[in-house]
């Protein structure tokens, strides 16, 4: 990559990129403007200065590869803190399907996802499963750990292919007791995950499945950062607790609204605004406590 | 700017005409990366060795992609057979991608 060819779009006090009127010149209508749209365009060339101009999310991420840190709590330990883990973090790939852990089964790993989302499932009784939370970037696999709980009490399963680090439980345990910044992210994050554990449960109790469907694919869309993705029935109906049919009733009719595309589970977000009408209020209130 | 030789598929290609595309990315960018293993698969499922692809990084060769016209990346340009096309995105749409290669699914 030339240094002098690639710049990133700058950003103004309120952080909205000063560049969009730029990027809307540039970009005035067609395929182009609709990729831009829908989030699957990395950099926009401009034929005066012939620049390419990376987008904010590329930027990120061509710098996270350069060395940064892709896992927001590991990212947001001091420096000492994270070179002291580094010896024990063993970079893992994370596959659809792939179970991390069963309800009561020993927590041998810790798992902090680079990217991919492992989705946290509470088993009743007759076998039947709910999502009780999902686990991304921004968070760990295996908080019980971090709690003083030896086992799981859920099934952690992945539902977004990606790559995590992993650490042994008892390498976890020892860098736990002597770093503060570790203790005081993770309580962070625990504390966060049991409030959205409560909004969720409300919101299963109360909301119409139209509406959660809404929220879930939109809090889906913010963790993948794409307007298109893949969720099958099976994964929307645990995460709903309803019956597949529940799911298809509920995206049939966000589609006849144009709000959504949804074909063998592939969604396509087409009015992102207007899907945010027909949430709940609870999609705010949870993607605010995941920032 | 990368060439990327084509692999052999284990099931026969659908097509026999060589398509000759060129794809417009942005260093290891997440859509570009995307857009690469989305061809990829494509070219494999679809086309087994009848295809040449040239992968060009617009970070390093901007003058190069403005000159064909390009925008954004990523941006697949499909130049022979005729019709040329032109696919903006991360080519996770599988059949608009079929469909602009003139590939019958």
């Amino acid at each position: 990559m030339s240094a002098t060819k690639s710049k990133p779009l700058e950003r103004n006090q309120r952080g909205e990129r000063v560049a969009n009127g730029r990027i809307l010149r540039l970009v005035k209508s067609g395929p182009e403007l609709q990729a831009l749209e829908s989030g699957q365009v990395d950099a926009v060339l401009d034929a005066a200065t012939g620049t390419a101009y990376l987008l904010p999310d590329a930027q990120r991420a061509l710098s996270a590869a350069g060395g940064q840190i892709a896992n927001s709590l590991l990212a947001a330990l001091p420096r000492e803190d994270y070179q002291s883990l580094l010896a024990e973090l063993e970079p893992v790939p994370l596959t659809s399907g792939e179970v991390l852990y069963e309800p009561g089964e020993r927590i041998r790993h810790v798992y902090f996802p680079n990217d991919g989302q492992v989705s946290v499932l509470m088993v009743v009784a007759d076998g039947k499963a709910l999502e009780v939370g999902l686990v991304g970037r921004e968070g760990l696999v295996g908080i019980p750990l971090a709690l003083g709980a030896e086992a799981s009490p859920v099934r952690a399963q992945v539902q977004g292919s990606g790559s995590a680090l992993r650490m042994k439980a008892a390498s976890f345990r020892e860098a736990l007791a002597r770093s503060l910044p570790l203790q005081r992210e993770l309580y962070r994050y625990a504390y966060a995950k049991l409030v959205q554990a409560r909004q969720t449960a409300a919101c299963n109790r109360f909301h119409p499945v139209e509406a959660r469907l809404a929220r879930c694919l939109l809090t889906t869309r913010d963790r993948v950062r794409s307007d298109q993705f893949h969720l099958t029935h099976e994964f929307l109906a645990l995460t709903l607790g309803i019956r597949r049919v529940g799911v298809t009733n509920a995206a049939t009719a966000l589609q006849q609204r144009k709000l959504i595309s949804y074909h063998r589970g592939n969604i396509q977000i087409l009015d992102r605004k207007g899907l945010k009408g027909a949430s709940c209020g609870c999609y705010e209130i949870l993607r605010n406590l995941a920032s | 700017m990368r060439r990327r030789k084509p692999k052999s598929s284990r099931s026969p290609p659908a097509v026999t005409t060589v398509v000759i595309m060129r794809l417009y990315i942005a260093d290891a960018a997440p859509n570009s990366l995307k857009a690469v293993a989305n061809l990829e698969a494509i070219c494999k499922d679809y086309l087994g060795d009848s295809f040449k692809l040239e992968v060009i990084d617009v970070l390093e060769f901007p003058l190069r992609a403005l000159a064909d016209g390009i925008l954004v990346t990523p941006s697949l340009a499909k130049l022979s057979p005729a019709p040329v096309a032109k696919i903006i995105g991360n080519l996770s749409d599988r059949s608009n991608v079929l469909s602009a290669l003139g590939i019958k699914q």
